[in-house]
């Protein structure tokens, strides 16, 4: 009983139905194909210089754009919690006069 | 000297395709459709969907042909059935529901033959509870039974062990000659 159900089973498994693809969809996808145009792997400095050439600039723009991104960076990378010139100036000030108030 | 592309096995074929050859990408595309064509219809259920997708999995394929990378996978079939499979996973996950019964095209819709009608019921009721399996039990059986892969292939598409495809099968046909026991 259980074999004949298996052998039902598996016939009506392999029975099974679907609607044939239509005839020209392997040339569709070779003419949809034709009308795009194939992504190369680029490297970085390809990407960088492909980025320049859209940009159209003048060198003196490539000098003052890289000492910003120079400025951007050495920015990021100082702490910010490090005591300043104006810090410290204002802290002596401070001193200076605490040291005054003792005096009266 | 022309290319005899049909000499030429997937790995060439593919090596063409990444310098730009459109031949080499027909001749691909000619040779795997067909079976493409039915893993995709077993997962969306529609000629339309599934022509979609195997049309969107070759042309990711034209597109970018070096997400195809032929040392680490071992054939180019197992790859793209699985790029297939997954298109269709992601289609069906965008439509949650999936058209079955009413649209299904029956064996055989003479309604005077009782037994035809009785088989084409039956086989209706099938994709229905086929429809209603776990997703990976129900890849397993649509790789096996219907794109015609060995059980090896399957395995492979799926990034299983043969042991586990075998044990996804078997679940299947336990739950489905469960559900279908009238049926059977």
């Amino acid at each position: 009983m259980s074999d004949n159900s298996d052998e039902k089973l598996e016939s009506m498994l392999r029975a099974r139905l679907q609607e044939a693809a239509s005839p020209e969809l392997a040339a569709r996808s070779i003419l949809t194909a034709r009308g795009i145009t194939q992504k190369q792997n680029v490297s970085f400095w390809q990407l960088v210089r492909d980025l320049c050439a859209e940009f159209h600039l003048t060198k003196p723009a490539y000098v003052l754009a890289g000492a910003l991104a120079l400025g951007i960076v050495v920015g990021f990378n100082t702490p910010g919690d490090s005591p300043g010139v104006q810090d410290s100036n204002v802290s002596n000030a401070q001193g200076f006069l605490s040291a005054d108030e003792e005096l009266l | 000297m022309a290319t005899a592309w049909p000499d030429k096995d997937d790995h060439a074929l593919l090596e063409f395709i990444q310098n730009g050859s459109h031949e080499a990408f027909a001749e691909l595309v000619r040779r795997h459709t067909e079976r493409s064509y039915r893993i995709a219809y077993r997962f969306v259920q529609s000629k339309e969907s599934a022509e979609d997708v195997v049309q969107d999995a070759f042309l990711k394929l034209w597109e970018e042909p070096a997400k195809w990378h032929g040392e680490l996978s071992n054939k180019f079939t197992t790859w793209f059935y699985r790029v297939v499979a997954n298109l269709c996973l992601d289609r069906l996950k965008r439509k949650r529901t999936v058209e079955l019964d009413e649209e299904m095209p029956l064996a055989d819709e003479r309604p005077t033959a009782d037994e035809l009608m009785m088989r084409a019921e039956a086989q209706s009721i099938l994709e229905k509870e086929i429809a209603a399996l776990p997703e990976r039990q129900r890849m397993a059986l649509n790789l096996c039974f219907d794109a015609g892969l060995s059980n090896q292939e399957a395995a492979d598409v799926m990034g299983l062990k043969l042991k586990a495809l075998q044990s996804l099968i078997m679940r299947a046909k336990t739950t489905l000659k469960e559900r279908m026991k009238a049926n059977l």
